[in-house]
């Protein structure tokens, strides 16, 4: 009898949990649609996660957002769970651009819209299936901090990139400022790219390297504002934040305070309110019948110190 | 018999228990599609329109509302109604017919539809697009209750979420059988995943005709197969603990993943890869067919062959078992043998729904594997199990995986709620053998 | 201190008086009493008849007697009754154990000695019945509260964690602190004083493992002493000790029992509770069949009351004619366990191998099995060189060994009963890649009967037989085997006198067989009683052999295990 006893209490424990938490979502939603992106612990993906929130409510949209946790087969398994409750679209941001292909095949099967946002897929069937893909125009973001690059150094002496490979936006951001130092015969040298993960003890790690084996360079750029960050500290530990210039990219909350406080002289802006704000309108006219542009993409900003004086979110620690 | 039943396979009844809570909580009005459903709609427009009437029957292409527009249609225009017409489509689709009809100056006095049509924008905001419109109906048939839960594509789903989890755990519960324990497996999906693909993208890459994949998976599972095999002669020779040995392992295999890849995904792969693990050539999934295979396998091989027995007895009492005769040393080196074999065939298969080979696949998933062997019976401290526990076990985790997400219960909440579920299963396991749960519900009596 | 009138009169023996005679003691008046430890030191008025006529006053001071304990009633069990699912335990059982004195438990395997005993220490709750000690009621629910109410029970597997010390072990959950930090001093003079009091002579900074068997009990007595035992119940002592050991031990038993203590002794060995205990009390099928002086009773009665029906001979006569030599082994050397061993055993004849524990029996023996590998020498088999790298070329060559640890290295204790017959027997019940579970079950079920193994079913788990079944089905998994040398390591350790004969019956039958039996055994009445033959091994090397074994004494056998 105690056993039996026992079993009840542990089912009713979890049913009641459950129960709980489907309950606490208020009723009177028209559909629901389903976000997934790479790592919702990035505050950047937070934000994006959340305005997307915001805004798909005002149309009577729940959103359900999950993180993929970096790994392609969860995040095809979110997929079908999608497709399974009948979701009225997905918002996808892609672990893996060619292994997000097989989840979106899926969804498209059963007849649900797929809007991507940040990173594109590039399976080359799944992504003809793809209805609208926003994102920043990284490779202008590249160009962009190219042009700081070239600018604070005044085209002299030897620059390091730390990248992130695994990540095609990163590829672009690279790209675009390669291009831009070869399109105006730069004189700089780039002498190593490596990968700082995009965090940043990993950018600390790889730029500690870096000055040890190129004690001479002038100038870092890095993918992100968290790897920048982390190089930064490198900088800072060997005492040649004179001679060294970190250009990053994102302007996150973060990224904008460093800007301020002169660790970083550019942080080419993202905009992921935009993002978000863009993904949802794009449903919102598939819905009604109107065209939809296949891809837009929101072109990044400089970030200067005279940019971050005034700006009031970066007081209040906004994107 | 049924007691031993009951006492073998519990877990099987707290599986049913949680599949009948998450179809409880999941019912869901759901829209009935198809042409029966026309049938009803058929019906309802004859008593209610004029054979003259403009009506509209709209599908979302691809899915289940797409027949039932083109059935309906069919159906309607045999009654006599004319003007009758049907957009299976995207909502920008019926955008343009609603153009087309305003432009000839027709009054539209029906959509009938099914599905999540009427939802879509064009429609809801018609009164205000179209006031020309305006005694429009929309028409759809009654909605009725059913668990999304049991819905077919989402039990498919459930099977496939756990298929690798499950395979691996195979192997997992033959070495946890012998008190041991296998940390590598994680790791070595995605040695087998990124070997085979590359050998794969050597051999002719997207070109590549069918076998070039086969050989790829035999590769990679049999590299697995090796690794797997050097961990258990180090465990059976120099006695080295399996947590140790396979933890080394795991590390030098997630490496060398990394190594062969640079980090990155292989993307050159032949069309024919995801055959294995997405293909459907009798309408059930591949992956449930090897998954059933491979269980009755296994399970016949522990429950009637000398060398299952000699697994048991290895883990039950591994000197009474040498002093029996028992080639202990060469039950070792197998258990661990088949337990990478297992994983190296998880990772084929995880490639082929991936359709790539990554490096970055499998991770944290030796944990799971042995949740699962845990949850379905098997001691940690070896000597008993049952492999069709297993299977329960791995299903018990997919369930509640899936049902969180059907319920739309946040990530990291899953991950609290799974955890406990994990330690409740064998805290009620314990029980059931009379273990300490049960002393310390009865600690109360008095004599 | 107290004026107590003194309800008992004293032992004599511990009255100390300047040399005047008394006659009688008339009557004792306690004046004083002070409690120290174990020890109570009582100042009395003795009241004494003289030779004077005169009644007389003597002061007198006693060691060791608490008025209220000497030779009162300790402990009392009443009708306990105790039923498990499927087994009625224990049917109404009361005891009764008085202080100073020692009560030796007897009984069969499964007669309920270690259910009582498990009772008495909070290992298990009766389903009623009451416990009593010292007059108090006492509700015994957990280990703790035994230990509380002065129980101390010395398993055979003893308690003592062997990578600590000593001293460590003695204060285990009790440790003497001072602001969290251990008063290792303090402890350690505790235990010294503790050690004095029963005669050891132990370091107390040594750690148990390197202790040997004998010590480490002696540091359980006093672990149990240093919790103000009243109680302590000692569950087959000797199992493992010499006779050197066992004589130690006797002595500890007396000195507790003159410290006012009651020893509960549960033994199987009968010459061992004819030595130290005072009463006798048996238990057969869950009942208490009777309790007697010790000086009541014989050995015969004892074990008819034991096995409940009158016994012949303890052991089974037989004839000897032994055939060709079975196996003959030459010169066997590893390290120091084995040196330089040769024998030979025949077919149809018993050998029995007697020695001291560390002799090198069992050493010996495994390597004949193959489960050690020798350093050199040669093993003959049917006057053939054989090479036994493992137990699996042992097997194949028709010997098989029953391990001393039947437990440890015998069975699969979490398996069942069949499943542990069938383990080296399988290539016998395969068909094609398959076992076929009818013929090992059909199999097993001859030999339940053959062997009378009482089990509830085949499927039963082998850890809940009693230790004569579960030899039983050691037995009947090599018999199955068919083997033509059978060693057999202390074959009856840790069985009851009942089962004891029924193998030693079996091993006739088999011996009618034409098998050759190797028998180590450190009880030397089973030695002398079935050997045809005797080697005595001492330290590693065979000391002597014994042909006449009818008209040999245990003085011979031990003289050569000794010296």
């Amino acid at each position: 009898m105690n056993r039996n006893r026992a079993l009840t209490w542990c089912v009713l424990g979890i049913a009641l949990a459950a129960f709980v938490t489907s309950c606490s979502k208020t009723p009177d939603y028209k559909g629901k649609i389903g976000v997934t992106c790479m790592d919702l612990t990035n505050p950047f993906f937070k934000l994006i996660a959340n305005v997307m929130q915001e805004e798909a409510a005002k149309y009577g949209y729940e959103v359900v957002a999950l993180s993929g946790e970096l790994d392609p087969a969860k995040q095809n398994n979110q997929l079908s769970d999608f497709v399974a409750q009948g979701y009225d679209a997905i918002f996808l941001n892609p672990v893996d651009s060619k292994a997000a292909g097989e989840g979106v095949k899926k969804a498209h099967k059963a007849g649900i819209p797929v809007f991507t946002y940040d990173v594109q897929v590039t399976d080359e069937k799944a992504k003809d299936m793809i209805v609208s893909h926003i994102g920043s125009d990284n490779y202008q973001g590249g160009l962009l901090a190219g042009e700081s690059m070239m600018k604070v150094t005044g085209d002299q002496g030897k620059i390091a990139i730390i990248t992130y490979p695994e990540v095609t936006s990163c590829i672009l951001r690279v790209n675009g400022f390669k291009d831009y130092l070869k399109e105006h015969d730069s004189k700089l040298v780039i002498v190593t790219e490596l990968s700082g993960k995009g965090n940043r003890s990993d950018g600390y790690a790889v730029a500690t390297d870096i000055l040890t084996a190129y004690p001479d360079i002038v100038g870092i750029f890095a993918i992100n504002d968290p790897s920048g960050l982390g190089a930064y500290a490198a900088v800072f530990k060997a005492g040649k934040t004179e001679q060294v210039t970190i250009v990053a990219f994102d302007a996150s909350p973060a990224g904008k305070q460093a800007v301020f406080e002169k660790k970083l002289y550019d942080s080419p802006q993202q905009f992921p309110r935009k993002m978000a704000k863009g993904t949802v309108e794009a449903f919102i006219k598939y819905l009604n019948g109107e065209e939809v542009p296949k891809k837009k993409f929101i072109p990044c900003a400089h970030y200067y110190y005279e940019d971050s004086v005034n700006d009031k979110s970066r007081v209040a620690e906004q994107w | 018999m049924t007691r031993k039943l009951l006492n073998d396979y519990g877990m099987f009844f707290v599986l049913l228990l949680l599949s009948v809570l998450f179809s409880v909580l999941t019912l869901k009005e759901q829209m009935p599609e198809g042409s029966a459903a026309a049938a009803q709609l058929v019906e309802q427009i004859n008593n209610e329109f004029k054979k003259s009437d403009i009506i509209l029957t709209v599908g979302a292409v691809n899915t289940g509302s797409g027949p039932f527009a083109e059935a309906l249609f069919k159906d309607l225009r045999g009654e006599g109604f004319s003007n009758v017409d049907k957009v299976v489509g995207i909502p920008r689709d019926l955008r343009l017919k609603l153009d087309d009809i305003s432009a000839q100056g027709g009054v539209l006095a029906a959509i009938a539809t099914t599905g999540d049509v009427p939802k879509w924008l064009v429609i809801e905001l018609m009164p205000e697009k179209y006031p020309e419109f305006s005694g429009c109906k929309v028409l759809a048939p009654k909605s009725y209750m059913w668990p999304v839960f049991l819905k077919r594509s989402n039990l498919l789903a459930i099977v496939d979420r756990i298929v690798v989890i499950a395979l691996i755990a195979i192997g997992m519960t033959m070495v946890i059988i012998t008190a041991g324990i296998d940390l590598s497996v994680g790791s070595l999906i995605a040695l087998s995943a990124v070997i085979g693909t590359l050998l794969m993208k050597k051999m002719g890459g997207l070109q590549a005709p069918g076998w070039v994949v086969l050989v790829g998976f035999l590769v990679g599972i049999l590299s697995c197969g090796i690794v797997g095999g050097l961990g258990g002669f180090i465990v059976a020779r120099f006695k080295v603990a399996p947590f140790i040995t396979t933890l080394g392992i795991m590390m030098m295999a997630r490496g060398l993943a990394f190594m062969i890849t640079g980090g990155f995904s292989i993307y050159q792969v032949p069309r024919a890869l995801p055959w294995l693990g997405q293909g459907r050539p009798l309408g059930i999934p591949n992956t449930v067919v090897l998954l059933a295979v491979l269980y009755v396998t296994a399970h016949i091989f522990m429950a009637h062959t000398r060398l299952g027995r000699y697994i048991y007895a290895v883990g039950g009492n591994k000197e009474a078992a040498r002093l029996s005769g028992i080639p202990v040393k060469f039950v070792v080196v197998f258990v661990y043998v088949i337990s990478s074999l297992a994983a190296g065939l998880g990772g084929c298969i995880q490639a082929s729904q991936l359709n790539t080979g990554t490096p970055n696949i499998g991770i944290m998933y030796e944990l799971y594997v042995i949740a699962a062997v845990v949850v379905g019976g098997t001691s940690l401290s070896g000597g008993s199990g049952r492999i069709l526990g297993t299977l329960i076990g791995a299903f018990i985790i997919s369930v509640i995986q899936n049902g969180m997400n059907l319920l739309g219960i946040e990530s990291y909440t899953q991950q609290v709620v799974l955890g406990a579920v994990i330690l409740g299963a064998v805290l009620l396991d314990k029980a059931r053998s009379g273990g300490g749960l049960l002393t310390f519900l009865q600690k109360k009596k008095k004599y | 201190m107290e004026d107590r009138t003194c309800t008992c009169i004293p032992m004599l023996n511990e009255l100390v008086f300047s040399g005047q005679y008394v006659e009688s003691v008339l009557s004792c008046e306690l004046r004083a009493a002070r409690c120290r430890d174990v020890l109570t030191y009582s100042l009395a008025m003795l009241t004494c008849a003289s030779s004077g006529g005169e009644p007389v006053l003597y002061p007198v001071i006693m060691m060791a007697k608490d008025t209220k304990r000497c030779n009162s009633l300790l402990l009392e069990m009443r009708q306990i009754d105790k039923s498990f699912p499927g087994v009625h335990a224990l049917k109404n059982v009361s005891m009764k154990l008085r202080s100073g004195e020692v009560l030796g438990l007897v009984g069969e395997n499964g007669a309920g000695k270690s259910t009582l005993i498990k009772v008495l220490g909070g290992a298990h709750l009766p389903d009623s019945g009451s416990i009593l000690i010292e007059g108090q009621s006492f509700h015994i629910l957990s280990p703790t509260a035994a230990q509380q109410a002065g129980v101390s029970i010395i398993y055979q597997e003893f308690n003592l964690i062997p990578e600590l010390t000593v001293r460590e072990n003695i204060f285990l959950g009790r440790e003497k602190t001072r602001m969290g930090f251990v008063r290792a001093g303090e402890e350690h003079r505790k235990t010294l004083q503790l050690f004095s009091k029963i005669g050891i002579n132990i370091d107390a900074n040594t750690r148990c493992s390197e202790l040997t068997v004998a010590q480490q009990q002696t540091v359980e007595i006093a672990k149990a002493l240093s919790v103000n035992a009243k109680i302590i119940v000692m569950d087959e002592p000797t199992a493992t000790l010499t006779a050197r050991e066992v004589g130690r031990l006797f002595a500890v038993i007396r000195d507790l029992k003159s410290h006012g203590l009651g020893i509960i002794y549960i033994s199987h060995r009968f010459d061992e509770v004819f030595d130290v205990a005072d009463r006798v009390m048996v238990l057969r099928d869950g009942k208490h069949v009777g309790t007697e002086d010790i000086s009541d009773i014989t050995r015969e009665k004892l074990i008819e009351m034991t096995v409940g029906r009158p016994i012949e001979s303890e052991f089974p006569r037989r004839s000897s004619n032994p055939g060709h030599v079975r196996l003959r082994v030459e010169d066997l050397c590893r390290g120091k366990a084995v040196r330089n061993v040769s024998f030979s055993v025949r077919a149809g004849e018993i050998l029995g191998f007697a020695g001291l524990v560390g002799a090198g029996r069992t050493e010996t023996m495994r390597l004949i099995f193959g489960a050690d590998k020798p350093d050199s020498g040669r093993i003959f088999i049917n006057d053939v060189e054989t090479d036994i790298r493992g137990p699996k070329d042992a097997i194949r060559n028709r010997i098989c060994l029953l391990t001393e640890d039947r437990k440890g290295h015998g069975l699969v204790l979490i398996h069942s009963c069949r499943e542990n017959f069938g383990l080296p027997n399988l290539d016998r019940f395969v068909r094609g890649l398959f076992i076929d579970q009818r013929k090992e079950r059909k199999e097993f079920s001859g030999f339940v009967e053959s062997l009378q193994i009482r089990i509830s079913g085949h499927e039963q788990l082998v850890m809940n037989l009693s230790g004569g079944n579960q030899q039983k089905v050691v037995l009947a998994k090599w018999l199955e085997r068919n083997a033509d040398i059978m060693i057999f390591d202390e074959p009856t350790r840790g069985i009851d006198v009942g089962t004891k004969y029924e193998i030693y019956l079996l091993m006739n039958r088999l011996i009618n067989e034409g098998k050759a039996i190797i028998m180590i055994s450190s009880e030397l009445p089973e030695i002398l009683g079935l050997s045809d033959r005797i080697i005595v091994m001492h330290e590693g090397r065979i000391k002597g052999e014994i042909t006449d074994v009818a008209n040999s004494t245990q003085e011979d056998i031990l003289s050569m295990a000794i010296a």
